[in-house]
């Protein structure tokens, strides 16, 4: 029912909502999507008046608005604004303008009244690559090798030059806190394919969770099953999966077969029992995924060549590696949305420059580079990329000057920064905008994040200006009232 | 609304234009009177022009510049010149473009044009003269149409009580025969009462949060006297339990967290006394007039003290960033989470829509949002020093708390920003009332002499608990009433505008408004008064369900008391209870509950950025529990808790299986499983005794034999061949985790 129909039409579902309410309220969540399809399996539904409800259930796996190949999506989210002009935005300029000052006429927020040094070239080679020469810093050696797979947008810019806002926004679209996270709406919006893992996996750097925390993954006001679930990428992923110490499985089975015992009598004594019946069987459900989901995270099954091709074994590419690795198990199996956070915790422990952009971004590209390039090779070798969208990109990007003599690194830059898209509709090999001649403010066909986020529903089948939720008085959109699909990256 | 109409035209331009079309119109008339049909303008035309034109073309967004709303203004034209010739149709610009399906024009590809019928009457009401009535003058919000509210919406009419004929209000009669009027429409009939310990349990969850115990529950079974039941209601309502148990929902609708958020996530100093403040006005019965007012102006108040001053901390509870992108757009954020919150909380209506624009779908002129944003503009809503986290200083506030207060008396003056871009001012707003609300519009005037303060928001207090405020008193006790039954009277309690719902009873919704103003704004009265009717003792079970869910699945019309699933803070608070662990203790600082280092991952700064509390301050209840906006308990964010960004009256209740995987394996409901077992296996010898001790401690009654079989059992076979100590203890530790885990523990009756 279009919220359209219920401002007309405020008929009352089971438990007094909205249809669309009653069956969230019934199948919410990645276990209860399974839930409701294993009491529908069961007849269960069709002795209620709600019978109707079950097909439309809005979290199975759920058309999108038009037809779309790609069924998943990985955003590998540079934790702390990885330096465009070193990476992925050539500014040949740069050398030109080496040891000068910012021209006056570039007005921007000095983000934590930090020095303003000089004017400072790339501090690493740019190479082209693949057939399409896109000119790629040694920074990514390795992800070159798969340019032709990349469309690099060189004009993106946010509203806010704050780490805390900035990746609140670079997640749900306004850097206030608060609004459903861009996971949450494709996973409102598609379901789930998968009823033993969750649909929205976020799986963090080691160092730390992203500065603001939760905001980053929430899903805001719309309903709590739709938020980001933290993931581990070993031993038993999902918080309180793994069994207390003191009861093993078969210990376990012996409780449940007592609940279930317990539930049916109390069952037995009470009418219109839906919720009672449903509760009974998360259980069940429960200890299925306290089987299932560990097995998504276990790389035994995999060859070496694979693991060796993700560098799990090796530093500093295992954590990412591995990380990278479990993302390409993940949408395999049909988890719709994985996160993917490279740096935690704060400044140097994240792609947060300040003091030199070669230490610091030699640490971290070095840590993903490999890990990176290993999933593009895989995902397309297993005939996943065309079903997959791959995004790589940070909250904001960094300045074109130093923060000094002496100090190589480089302040918060929201005016101009580069992301990359992969996968499935995307035309590869090419590059999108640009910056002024100093990579320093977006020019050419500037891209705000509501436009990434538009265009990332696009590819994912869906129109950001229909995938709505009403909340207090108002549909809302991930993009808000703004919003362009960037059409020309698109196949 | 009236400012908004005043301003778009001079007095000069409208009386000239007035003249002439007067004269102009007269004449076409005059003309035509003979040869078309005459149509009547107020009920053909206008209902027209304000549902399809004035949107677009109104005074306020005179799109083509071309409004419709006055004859003087329709006459005037647009961009496109003049858009009727009164007694020709067809040459008339306004019908060729109706006529044409060029307006109104198309909504996302959807063709919005006028239906023959319109298109007819507005051709002949054209070939007639275009008659327009002397000095009318369309208000887009006069009247209800198929799209939008008007001021004849049902929630902005006074509140009308209902005449009943049961005598004695005070037994709940009046609030059964108004509940019987609207179901027995429907031909339906209530369930019988409740048996007596679920009808107990129920009210104890219901008014304290808590479980009887099994004593009590029998206690009350043998109480054969006629107000047994009514002693209980009375004590429970007496309890100290019972604040801590309504507080926490009033902490849910004024986005109760203890942290700002963002990159420091820095604690809010003190938070905690607001909602100390709250148990104790709800415990002392503080009359729902002073509740608002204390809120909105503690520091305003005549007999301002430090605790009306720690209320005000109701308008410091939001998120707050030390470190905004630009400050001065930052400051219509903050304002808009006080508009959001204060008319969310005691409205119930979707002012902060209004932001931007007029609201789509209620009558409130964007006007409006800034004369009720204006009543906190002269406060700390501009950026300064961060060490002040967005409120006054001790010095400017006179108190060392977490509270509110001007800054200035002579705040600079607030103006619309049109489409609510800071770069666009538009005029300036007077502080004021919604004008749309009620009879009592009104513009604030100027603070007494002697104050420090605008007294803005005093007079927005007093204007908002007024009697004659038709939103304010239905607001307050239909969320009492939803959380006595789990759904409103409205069950949208936070939007009593177009989009939300319609009440199912709207004579008990102003029956119970009104004897709420009546009762001097008492609520105990009102929770006295619901949980004494007949309509809330139902059982949750009727002999007719069968027909009944075929008519009424989601009983709207009360048919039955609806069975309930915990919220998280009272399964929590019941887990502890059974597992004797339980501390009383009220009020104070929050406890930090342990969360596991898994989810601690979560958080930015790992080391000292979260210490959970010592175990003897964790076993306290839940609406103790600190609430860090970078990071919500899994446990209690698994059972639904909402989230703080902005109010919430009323929670999602969802049944999915991380919820099972929680209470089966979290740690923390290990532990209390563990403490479970330990009371019984102390509390009693022989296992036949503690099984009947382990049922009543958890469940409040005795085991049926076929419980106690399975119990046994269970024993035995967790035990297997072995009979010592610890085997004892583990088979009696799984016992009591299963009984946390039983749908009888989580749900009630």
């Amino acid at each position: 029912m279009s919220t359209e129909d219920r401002r007309t039409n405020p008929i009352l579902y089971p438990c007094g909502l909205s249809r669309r309410q009653a069956i969230w309220q019934m199948g919410a969540g990645f276990a209860g999507v399974a839930l409701t399809h294993m009491l529908a399996g069961d007849g269960f539904f069709d002795q209620l008046a709600m019978a109707g409800e079950t097909t439309q259930n809005p979290l199975a796996p759920k058309p999108s608005h038009f037809p779309s190949k790609i069924k998943s999506c990985i955003f590998l989210l540079m934790n702390g604004g990885p330096s465009q002009v070193d990476t992925f935005d050539y500014k040949p300029a740069l050398e030109k303008y080496a040891g000068q000052s910012m021209p006056t006429d570039k007005k921007y927020i000095n983000s934590g009244g930090r020095a303003v040094g000089f004017l400072t070239p790339a501090v690493r080679p740019f190479r082209p690559g693949g057939q399409s020469g896109l000119m790629i810093s040694d920074f990514f050696p390795k992800v070159r090798e798969h340019a032709d797979k990349l469309a690099v947008i060189h004009s993106c810019y946010t509203d806010t030059h704050a780490h805390g806002s900035a990746l609140v926004q670079i997640n749900t679209g306004k850097p206030l806190i608060g609004r459903p996270s861009l996971g949450s709406w494709v996973t409102y919006g598609l379901g789930s394919e998968n009823q033993d893992l969750p649909g929205y996996v976020v799986i963090l750097d080691k160092r730390g969770g992203p500065i603001s925390g939760q905001p980053n993954w929430t899903s805001g006001f719309i309903p709590a099953s739709y938020q980001g679930t933290l993931f581990r990428p070993a031993g038993t992923p999902i918080l309180d999966l793994a069994a207390s110490s003191s009861f093993d499985r078969k210990d376990q089975r012996m409780q449940l077969d007592l609940l279930a015992q317990l539930n049916e009598q109390h069952m037995n004594e009470r009418q219109g029992s839906a919720d009672l019946a449903a509760r009974s069987a998360s259980y069940e459900l429960a200890f299925r995924m306290q089987a299932e989901a560990p097995e998504a995270v276990d790389l035994s099954t995999e060859s070496a060549t694979t693991i060796d091709s993700y560098g799990v074994n090796q530093e500093p590419t295992a954590e990412f590696g591995r990380n990278c690795l479990i993302a390409r198990r993940l949408v395999e199996r049909g988890v719709r949305f994985v996160q993917l956070y490279s740096g935690g915790g704060h400044l140097e422990e994240t792609w947060d420059a300040h003091e030199s952009v070669e230490k610091n971004h030699g640490r971290h590209a070095g840590e993903v580079d490999q890990p990176i390039a290993a999933l593009l090779s895989d995902l397309e070798a297993r005939g996943l990329l065309e079903s997959t969208l791959v995004i790589w990109g940070g909250e904001f990007g960094r300045m074109p000057f130093s923060e000094g003599v002496n100090k190589p690194g480089r302040n918060h830059n929201p005016y101009g920064f580069s992301m990359w898209l992969a996968g499935g509709g995307v035309r590869g090999g090419m590059s999108y905008g640009e910056t002024d001649e100093l990579g320093f403010a977006a020019e050419t066909n500037r891209v705000h994040v509501h436009d990434i986020h538009a265009t990332i529903l696009h590819l994912m089948g869906m129109d950001h200006t229909r995938l709505t939720y009403f909340h207090q008085g108002r549909d809302e959109r991930l993009t808000d009232v703004y919003g362009n699909v960037i059409k020309d990256i698109l196949v | 609304m009236h400012t908004s109409f005043c301003r778009s035209f001079s007095s000069r331009e409208w009386g000239w234009l007035c003249f002439s079309i007067v004269v102009l119109f007269s004449i076409s008339q005059a003309a035509h009177a003979q040869t078309a049909a005459v149509v009547d303008f107020d009920t053909s035309i206008a209902p027209i022009l304000i549902e399809r034109c004035l949107e677009c073309h109104g005074p306020l967004d005179a799109n083509g510049n071309l409004n419709v709303s006055s004859l003087a203004s329709m006459a005037a034209g647009g961009d496109s010149g003049p858009v009727i010739e009164p007694g020709k149709s067809d040459t008339s610009l306004l019908f060729q473009r109706a006529r044409d399906g060029e307006m109104p024009p198309d909504k996302n590809g959807a063709s919005q044009k006028l239906s023959d019928a319109e298109i007819e009457l507005l051709k002949s009401w054209i070939d007639s003269g275009a008659k327009w009535p002397d000095n009318r003058r369309l208000d887009p919000y006069e009247r209800t149409t198929g799209k939008r509210g008007g001021r004849d919406w049902w929630s902005l009419q006074p509140v009308k009580r209902p005449k009943v004929d049961s005598g004695n209000v005070d037994d709940g009669n009046a609030i059964d025969e108004l509940v019987d009027r609207v179901r027995n429409q429907h031909g339906l009939t209530k369930a019988p009462q409740a048996d007596r310990p679920s009808l107990v349990r129920r009210l104890y969850f219901d008014l304290i949060g808590l479980p009887p115990t099994a004593d009590e529950i029998d206690a009350f079974v043998g109480d054969t006297s006629d107000n047994a039941y009514e002693k209980i209601v009375d004590r429970l309502l007496a309890s100290t339990q019972f604040g801590e148990k309504w507080a926490r929902h009033w902490m849910d609708v004024v986005r109760y967290a203890e942290t700002n958020g963002y990159e420091r996530d820095a604690v809010k100093p003190e938070a905690w006394r607001y909602r100390d403040w709250v148990i104790n006005a709800l415990n002392s019965d503080m009359p729902y007039d002073q509740f608002v007012t204390e809120q909105l102006a503690g520091d305003e108040i005549e007999d301002r003290s430090e605790s009306s001053v720690i209320a005000t901390g109701f308008l410091r509870l939001g998120t707050w960033d030390d470190e905004p992108n630009d400050p001065a757009e930052y400051q219509y954020e903050r304002l808009e989470d006080l508009v959001h919150v204060t008319t969310t909380a005691f409205l119930g209506w979707t002012v902060k829509c209004a932001r931007c624009h007029d609201h789509k779908f209620d009558p409130i002129p964007q006007t409006d949002y800034y004369r009720v944003a204006a009543a906190f503009w002269p406060g700390p809503v501009a950026h300064r020093q961060r060490e002040l986290l967005g409120g006054p200083s001790t010095e400017e506030l006179g108190y060392n708390v977490l509270g509110w207060t001007d800054i200035t008396r002579t705040p600079a003056p607030l103006h619309l920003l049109k489409k609510g871009n800071v770069n666009r001012p538009g005029p300036e707003v007077p502080s004021g009332s919604l004008t749309t609300v009620g009879k009592n519009v009104q513009d604030f005037v100027a603070p007494p002499e002697s104050a420090k303060t605008t007294h803005r928001r005093l007079q927005l207090a007093h204007w908002i608990a007024n009697p004659e405020n038709p939103l304010t008193s239905r607001i307050i006790v239909n969320r009492l009433w939803q959380h006595h039954f789990g759904e409103g009277i409205v069950r949208s309690s936070d939007n009593f505008g177009f989009t939300g719902q319609r009440p199912t009873y709207p004579e008990l919704l102003d029956w119970l408004a009104s004897e709420l103003v009546q009762g001097g704004w008492k609520m105990k009265r009102i929770h006295k008064l619901i949980v004494m009717s007949d309509t809330y003792q139902q059982s949750s079970q009727n002999p007719l369900q069968k027909d009944y869910a075929n008519v009424d699945a989601n009983n709207q019309y009360l048919w039955r008391y609806d069975r309930r699933r915990l919220n998280a803070e009272a399964l929590r608070d019941s887990i502890l209870m059974t597992s004797g662990q339980l501390d009383l203790r009220l009020g104070g600082p929050s406890f930090m509950a342990p969360i596991s280092d898994e989810a601690l991952e979560g958080l930015s700064m790992k080391s000292g950025a979260y210490q959970a509390s010592p175990p003897n301050e964790t076993r306290r209840r839940s609406v103790y529990m600190f609430a860090k906006r970078a990071l919500g308990v899994p446990l209690m964010t698994a059972f639904d808790v909402c989230d703080s960004a902005s109010p919430t009256g009323r929670r999602d209740v969802t049944i999915v299986a991380p919820q099972a995987l929680a209470l089966m394996n979290n740690q923390w409901v290990n532990e209390q499983s563990t403490a479970f077992a330990e009371r019984v296996l102390a509390g009693a010898v022989s296992e036949q005794d503690r099984i009947t001790l382990a049922w009543r401690l958890a469940l409040s009654r005795n085991p049926s034999e076929a419980e106690r079989q399975a119990a046994f059992k269970h024993l035995t076979d967790m035990r297997g061949e072995s009979n010592d100590d610890a085997a004892i203890r583990r088979a009696w530790i799984s016992l009591c985790h299963v009984l946390f885990n039983t749908n009888e523990f989580i749900y009630v009756d």
